[in-house]
């Protein structure tokens, strides 16, 4: 199979895009750092739809609605015809990480928790509140809360909405049963974990993407290797693979970003294409020659990448599988007379099989 | 240098006593170096050095902190970040909502938002904020510390004048700042004692196989020949091997203080269970012992080029216990009037962020805050605008930081060093002020 790239479109937001999802009449919906989200139609023009007291950190569409969550720990359902909120509910006394409405469509999850000392080695604290919760999609109300050890930076439904996976700072994934509310497993993976050598005494990094593969039999984990000094942000640019449906058998590392393929960077971002024969990890260049990458689902390997000059946050397919966008941002850069430049940017890319 | 501040010639008409004393515990020979306590023990003597010690807690911020997300906190902005602010014990005063606990006890601290300095790499920032003015090579300016120890120490003192309590992270320009000289042209004798990491100070057991009149008497014919040694060869090294023993001498009377399992759990809980939290109540501890200047540092933390509202959500409640805890323990036991505790990085972080969620070094606006010793609770100077991009109100740099510092703990500002062959130098240079807005 070969993979080509190509950007086509790029556009400016007022401040970083930590979140896309796809509207009617192949609009974005884009929350940003400003506090708003953002809805922008073919031609790139915008009208901020949806204003939050704080960072939009997710967005995702559902029965006609828009569900945005904030750092203020808020949920927003908004009415897409009439651009009303119809509810409005905190759901966390910390940031909402992340958040993902569920395949069918039923469920929103938003992962929370705040990186407080636990220990000597700054290890982090225990839960003051539930790390995951599960809502209804169409009525708001709670289904399930779980416990982690926060922070918990990501979450994932499974694609048959059985299942949802949650990761943290340590690097330590659960995997609830969603049909009985219990715990399917759990494992914990080091890599994406740094403690700092250089410079100070604590953990960064973490699980920040998690996918699950088109058959559900794998779980895609995306973040930073691991790194001595925490201020450099100088970790693998990695993914790892892991088995964890087999009945009786603890969760197992199946693969991993190849070395040699890869190099310096936070990844934030990691999604399937539609037809589920590659996925795209998308974050931050550090060092290396790609922040955009395609990687072979069967082999692994890179398919075709690219050093966009933006750091991404949120990767969406069109449906039809044709192109996708990359939501993220510059540096905010120094305020001039007027203001500061627009630092949001979402570019599309057009993707060519063959 | 002539300086009426200078402690260790306290004036007592007790100080006699107290030499006698001294050289009555070494002579001895069957008196340990506990004897160096035993000074104290002479009522008069006590008394006196007690009401006249000054202390001083430097918790050392390096990498240089936020001020948005600590003392000048610019929600809602397109700098402010996602911290939101919130009201403290003093009227129209906001801190970021990550320091709860201070904002209680705001009513006794002093906050300072108009730093405004010149150095903006580490290196030079943190000798910048350390020695209180620009180098001028080839002089060495003391740090802070070294002024302080001088100033504040006491001859014949069990514990260190300054300790620098510290876990040592590898690597760092804060490493390499402690490679360096920290006393200058005050002399070995006012380095500091390091610590840190595993709290203990290692390998200051005397051996059981040497009597405490034996490792005495060898401690005095050292001291005798180094000394003749020394005064024949006017050899610096061999006054700095001389500093180093009486140093470790010190230690091993005093190792045990250095030991938190001695304090309380209730106190070790309060202080968190990190190392910075740790070694901040260690700090406490040494301060009630008396010893007179103790920096609390853990790393550099603060340089948050990366993930900074992700690393600040963890290291600043740290910090706000840390200070709430430490100004409220002085305070229960009295020690609050007389020891200057301040909090500071060597510059503050850039209103924008850059590319991997981080703040950069930024020295043209920037936040301290002191509480204790000489400082006006309450008092917040200083201000910035809107975005905390520049400093509108009052801007004062490091030169008016030490002025300060000195100036609270009861120490003349402009004294000028006595030294010979040397340009004229004084403590602070160019008679600049003290913020005397948060001065009493």
């Amino acid at each position: 199979m070969k993979v080509e790239i190509k950007k086509k479109t790029e556009i400016k937001l007022p401040s970083h895009c930590l979140s896309m999802a796809p509207g009617p009449d192949e609009r974005l919906y884009a929350a940003c750092v400003d506090g708003g989200v953002y809805s922008l139609d073919k031609k790139g023009h915008q009208d901020k739809i949806i204003s939050h007291g704080n960072f939009v950190s997710g967005v995702n569409v559902s029965n006609g609605l828009i569900v945005s969550t904030d750092y203020d720990g808020n949920i927003k359902w908004t009415s897409i015809d009439s651009g009303k909120e119809q509810r409005k509910i905190k759901a966390h006394k910390f940031w909402s990480w992340q958040s993902r409405v569920s395949p069918d469509s039923k469920m929103i999850g938003s992962v929370t928790g705040q990186y407080l000392v636990g220990g000597y080695k700054y290890e982090p604290s225990y839960e003051t509140e539930p790390s995951i919760k599960v809502f209804n999609a169409l009525s708001g109300e709670i289904i399930y809360e779980f416990s982690h050890i926060p922070p918990v930076q990501s979450l994932a439904f499974s694609n048959d909405s059985r299942y949802l996976a949650a990761g943290n700072l340590m690097g330590e994934v659960r995997v609830w049963d969603l049909s009985s509310g219990k715990m399917y497993t759990s494992w914990n993976t080091p890599s994406f974990t740094g403690w700092g050598i250089i410079k100070g005494h604590y953990y960064t990094g973490g699980i920040f993407s998690i996918g699950f593969s088109p058959d559900d039999c794998s779980i895609y984990l995306a973040g930073m290797g691991s790194t001595r000094d925490p201020a450099a942000g100088n970790g693998k640019q990695l993914w790892e693979e892991f088995s964890w449906k087999d009945q009786g058998m603890p969760p197992k590392m199946k693969r991993s970003a190849l070395d040699s393929e890869i190099g310096q960077g936070l990844m934030e971002t990691l999604s399937f294409h539609p037809d589920g024969a590659f996925f795209v990890m998308a974050g931050r260049m550090f060092k290396g020659n790609w922040n955009i990458a395609l990687f072979d689902t069967d082999k692994g390997n890179i398919l075709c990448s690219q050093n966009s000059g933006i750091r991404c946050s949120d990767i969406l397919f069109s449906e039809d599988g044709t192109k996708f966008y990359i939501g993220g941002g510059k540096s905010q850069g120094k305020k001039k007379v007027d203001g500061f430049d627009s630092w949001g940017r979402i570019q599309g890319f057009e993707i060519n099989i063959s | 240098m002539a300086d009426e501040n200078n402690i260790k010639d306290c004036g007592s008409p007790d100080h006699g006593i107290h030499r006698r004393k001294f050289l009555e515990g070494i002579t001895a020979g069957s008196l340990s170096t506990f004897s160096w306590s035993g000074l104290f023990s002479v009522p008069a003597f006590a008394e006196i050095a007690k009401r006249k010690q000054k202390h001083c807690i430097l918790l050392w911020l390096c990498g240089g902190p936020s001020q948005f997300e600590t003392w000048d906190p610019k929600p809602g902005k397109p700098t402010g970040g996602p911290f939101k602010s919130m009201p403290t014990k003093i009227p129209g005063v906001h801190f970021s909502e990550l320091m709860p606990s201070c904002s209680s006890i705001a009513d006794k601290l002093a906050v300072v938002r108009s730093m405004r300095t010149a150095q903006k790499e580490h290196t030079q920032a943190i000798n910048l904020l350390q020695r209180g003015n620009k180098v001028r090579p080839p002089f060495v300016r003391p740090t802070m510390g070294s002024v302080l120890a001088q100033q504040l120490g006491q001859l014949g003192s069990k514990i260190p004048n300054f300790i620098l309590l510290d876990p040592c992270p590898e690597g760092n320009e804060f490493k390499g700042f402690k490679a360096g000289n920290w006393a200058g042209w005050l002399g070995a004798e006012y380095t500091p004692v390091r610590v840190g990491g595993k709290y203990k100070i290692p390998d200051t057991e005397k051996l059981d196989s040497i009597t405490d009149g034996d490792h005495e008497a060898r401690a005095e014919l050292r001291r005798f020949f180094s000394k003749k040694f020394e005064n024949e060869t006017k050899s610096s090294a061999v006054e700095s091997y001389n500093a180093t023993f009486d140093r470790v001498r010190g230690l091993m009377s005093c190792s045990d203080l250095f030991d938190l399992d001695r304090l309380p759990t209730e106190d070790r809980e309060r202080y968190g269970p990190g190392t910075f939290g740790q070694h901040a109540l260690l700090a406490r501890s040494l301060v009630e012992e008396g010893a007179p200047f103790v920096m609390v540092a853990n790393g550099m933390p603060w340089d948050t080029h990366v993930f900074n509202h992700e690393i600040y959500q963890m290291v600043v409640p740290d910090l706000d216990n840390i200070i709430f805890q430490l100004v409220n323990d002085l305070e229960d036991r009295g020690l609050l009037e007389d020891t200057l505790v301040v909090a500071m990085g060597e510059f503050g972080r850039t209103p924008w962020i850059n590319q991997a969620r981080g703040r950069d070094h930024y020295p043209n606006a920037w936040s301290f805050a002191m509480a204790g010793a000489g400082v006006k609770g309450g008092a917040v100077v200083g201000a910035t605008d809107e975005m905390g991009i520049e400093v509108t109100d009052s801007p004062y740099d490091e030169r008016n930081l030490f002025a300060t510092i000195f100036s609270a703990l009861g120490i003349d500002p402009y004294a000028e060093y006595d030294l010979p062959n040397f340009p004229t130098f004084h403590r602070v240079e160019e008679k600049i002020q003290p913020i005397k807005e948060i001065l009493r």
